[in-house]
């Protein structure tokens, strides 16, 4: 990036995170919305660290304990998100298993991933411009509310397969866990205080 | 510009946010901390087959409740087995101890029901029982393959059988019938010679256990005929096709039984009752039986007796090669077992005490094994023991291998067989065959000679031929000459009795004599007497020569040849004319040889004259009458010589014809004689 960007807080200003507009600095709240101004976050490295390590333990018990209980006439099976994957995969269901390989080992593992990756580029060493760390934190934050895709799918087939000895479904301890591990991570991306990756 | 915030203290700037992720981790390792707590204990059970058993999923039960899961099937090291590994709780871990038993439920039919019926769509699963007092943690077992007898509410017993043939596992245990218990699968004794089975009477019922209880077989059913008819005895369905055992207490005032007490099933009911008055050990003596001569009779089964007792049973009969090096033969062995409670013997005493009892028997009281009849009339044997005070000396061969031999004494067999085969030899020995034979051989005779076609002809011939010779008879000549003839006979006899009768004989002897030398004087004195003189002589040779017994004796052939004639039943069938006339001719003769009442002389004599006066007169007829007989006899010969000369019919008309002639010449001679001399009659010469 060779373009040289003129962030607020070096303009000896304040922005309003939640509507843009800008205060000296000795304003408490902003005029406009009311939000508290605050230049830098000073803690939130602090809880974006805080949120990934409770979501990243959290989401251990999810992948090794069971999502499913499935229970058909009379037979039980256990399936863990992996074991789910890799049975479908079996069965020869291939884009099924991906969407779901996708969407609960990829993007929440991609999600640690770069939110780490964020945190820790933070007044490091750049390897990559501030634009792509933006964008990145922006998409992030954009599949963050989509991540709960599997914990969905489980409360709906667990509240609609129900019929007793034939067939029922019930959610396994994974299923609380892996809501928990996204709801941490969700923490996690919002405690990030994007400001930061623009800061030298 | 630059704004800097001041320089805290480091707790101050740890976020509040840092207890999140402290929590998570605690909470985590709170609950993988009581997760490995909870994992339980892994015990291993090795099964020979894992039908239905698969990791995960098959769970570990004890009184239908899940107390562990099967985590692992693998096999034992030498392939030999299959080992489940089972994770169980802890808290029950700790009772599955030395006692456990383990063992796989699986759906199964059987006649009693259908059992495992969940197991169908959930799976089989592992069902294990052990004691209520943890005693030691064990950790590897020995899987069963079927299911023990679940005896937690009731006692467990051990019935003891002779053989297992009508009981299978689970077969139910019957007392009043009403279903108190079962039983397990039956297994073989110890000493291979009885069947174990473990039951178990469920309370509350197993307080009507006591010592003097008694098991009987009640499988299948009971037939018995008496006098009430034909009873049938079915318990239970169950019990007919997967057999049952019965028991009841037959007299009162035993104790009560202590678990795992072992108990006798007896055959039947009344062998379990009266088993109470008995010993009640069912040991069995074996002993073997060596016969010298055949054994035609027994059979595998056949009663044992002494002194009218069943003791016991053959149990099997064989031959064994007597390798003699003199005369190498076979003899015929029996084996029997004798049931030792029958003998009487105190409770508890063992075969080795029966057979040193027995032993003792055969050494002083000469007690021997014989071969009898047990039943006369389908003469099946049995084998008798019996003492036989004049045959000392033989001892138990207790070195006999494989059981100790008993001497024998001779068989007392009742010989209905061997009776009944002498009658009906001697019945066999007698010549119906030959006596048949003759029979047959007459019958042919008669039937080829009813069938000849000749004799066919004959009654038709003869009836003319006797139609004649009736005619003949009946004729008023004839019938005239008889009567005169049987008056001139009568006479004749008369004179000839009175004259034998006595002096009168002599004197008329002596006075023909005198007269015949008066007459010898006179021929030499007179010459004109030798005429006369001639003439006397020849009347009184004449009347010597008379043949008129000669006639009888001719005639009463004739009546043999018609009465033989008559008898032959071919001749049966000639009409009553021919009877009739035979019968005259009989009656004529009967006549004829019947003499008169004797008279005095002087009738005798005039009745003489009178004959001889019928005589002279009738003479004159007599050639005629001698001359149609002739014809009638040549009449009869040509009729008859139409014949075949070798029917026997023919034979014997010939005789019956030729008598015929015989009596005419008889007559036309007296004829001749009378006509020739008529004087001679009334001279007596």
């Amino acid at each position: 990036m060779s373009e040289r960007i003129l962030t607020a807080r070096e303009a000896g200003l304040v922005a309003c995170t939640r509507c843009g507009l800008v205060h000296t600095p000795r304003t408490q709240n902003c005029t406009r919305c009311g939000a508290p101004l605050v230049s830098r976050d000073r803690h939130s490295l602090q809880r974006v660290w805080a949120w990934w390590i409770a979501g990243l333990i959290v989401y251990i018990p999810a992948n090794l304990y069971p999502m499913l209980l499935t229970n058909t006439l009379g037979t039980r099976t256990r399936s863990t998100i992996l074991g789910g994957v890799v049975e479908l995969w079996a069965h020869g269901d291939l884009p099924v298993a991906l969407i779901v390989f996708a969407a609960s080992i990829v993007i929440p593992v991609g999600k640690f991933l770069a939110i780490a990756f964020l945190a820790m580029s933070i007044n490091k060493r750049r390897f990559m411009s501030v634009h792509a760390q933006h964008r990145l934190f922006e998409v992030v934050e954009f599949i963050g509310r989509w991540s709960m895709i599997d914990v969905f799918v489980v409360a709906i087939l667990a509240s609609l397969v129900q019929f007793s000895f034939v067939a029922s479904i019930n959610p396994g301890i994974a299923a609380i866990c892996f809501a928990l591990s996204v709801i941490f991570t969700m923490k996690a991306a919002l405690a990030f205080d994007p400001r930061t990756i623009w800061d030298d | 510009m630059e704004i800097r915030p001041p320089r805290r203290r480091w707790w101050r700037r740890i976020s509040i946010i840092w207890l999140v992720p402290l929590v998570a981790l605690v909470v985590a390792v709170g609950v993988a901390a009581q997760s490995y707590a909870n994992r339980g204990t892994l015990i291993h059970i090795s099964f020979t087959n894992a039908s239905g058993i698969e990791a995960g999923q098959t769970t570990l039960r004890y009184r239908d409740v899940n107390i562990g899961v099967v985590e692992t099937v693998n096999f034992a090291p030498d392939l030999g087995k299959v080992v489940v590994g089972v994770r169980v709780a802890s808290d029950i871990a700790r009772y599955i101890d030395g006692e456990a038993k383990f063992w796989v439920v699986r759906p199964e039919i059987s006649v009693r029901g259908i059992s495992g019926l969940d197991t169908v769509l959930s799976g089989a699963y592992i069902s294990g029982t052990w004691d209520n007092i943890p005693s030691g943690e064990r950790t590897k077992f020995e899987g069963l393959e079927v299911a023990p007898l679940q005896s937690q509410n009731g006692t467990q017993i051990t019935l003891r059988l002779r053989d297992g043939n009508q009981i299978s596992a689970g077969a139910p245990i019957l007392h009043k019938g009403i279903e108190v218990g079962s039983v397990g699968a039956p297994r073989l004794g110890e000493d291979g010679n009885t069947v174990l089975l473990d039951a178990v009477i469920e309370a509350p019922y197993d307080k009507m256990m006591t010592t003097n209880s008694r098991f009987w077989d009640a499988s299948g059913f009971d037939v018995s005929l008496g006098t009430g008819g034909i009873q049938l005895d079915v318990r239970s369905l169950a019990a007919l096709i997967a057999g049952g055992i019965n028991f009841d207490t037959v007299v009162s005032g035993g104790e009560a039984i202590e678990p795992g007490a072992s108990f006798f099933v007896y055959p039947d009911e009344a062998d379990a009752r009266s088993s109470v008055f008995t010993s009640a050990s069912e040991a069995e003596l074996p002993l073997s039986i060596i016969f010298d001569g055949s054994i035609a009779g027994l059979t595998e089964g056949a009663d044992v007796r002494y002194r009218g007792a069943t003791i016991g049973r053959v149990t099997d009969i064989g031959a064994i090669a007597d390798m003699d090096e003199d005369h190498p033969e076979i003899r015929m062995l029996a084996n029997l077992q004798i049931d030792v409670g029958s003998l009487g013997l105190p409770d508890g005493s063992t075969v080795q005490d029966a057979q040193d009892f027995f032993a003792q028997l055969v050494e002083r009281d000469n007690l021997r094994a014989r071969l009898a009849t047990a039943s006369l009339f389908t003469g099946s044997l049995m084998v008798e023991f019996v003492e036989q005070p004049d045959d000392p000396g033989a001892t138990l061969d207790e070195t006999h291998q494989p059981f100790p031999l008993v001497p024998i004494a001779p068989p007392a067999i009742t010989e209905f067989q061997t009776t009944a085969q002498g009658v009906i030899n001697r019945i066999g020995g007698l010549p119906i065959e030959d006596l048949m034979r003759s029979a047959i051989g007459a019958l042919n005779s008669i039937q080829a000679l009813a069938g000849d076609p000749e004799t066919r002809r004959v009654p038709y011939e003869a009836a003319s031929l006797l139609a004649d010779a009736r005619s003949l008879l009946s004729g008023e000549d004839v019938t005239g000459i008889i009567d005169n003839l049987r008056q001139t006979t009568d006479s004749l006899r008369r004179i000839g009795e009175q004259i034998e009768e006595g002096q009168a004989v002599s004197n008329l002897i002596a006075s023909i004599e005198k007269a015949n030398n008066a007459l010898t004087g006179v021929e030499g004195a007179a010459a004109e007497f030798p005429q006369i003189a001639q003439q006397l002589r020849e009347l009184s040779a004449k009347a010597n020569r008379l043949q008129i017994e000669e006639l009888a004796n001719s005639a009463d052939s004739l009546l043999q040849s018609a009465d033989v004639l008559l008898s032959n039943p071919d001749t049966q069938r000639v009409p009553g004319a021919v009877s009739d006339a035979l019968d005259e001719v009989a009656q004529v003769l009967a006549e004829v040889r019947e003499g008169g009442a004797i008279g005095n002389a002087n009738d005798a004599i005039a009745a003489a004259q009178a004959a001889a006066n019928s005589v002279s007169e009738a003479v004159s007829d007599l050639p005629d009458l001698a001359g149609r007989i002739a014809r009638l006899v040549d009449q009869a010969g040509t009729t008859v010589s139409g014949y075949g000369s070798d029917s026997r019919f023919n034979v014997e008309l010939v005789t019956a014809l030729r008598s015929l002639q015989e009596a005419s010449n008889a007559v036309s001679s007296l004829a001749r004689s009378i006509q020739r001399n008529p004087n001679s009659l009334i001279l007596g010469r």
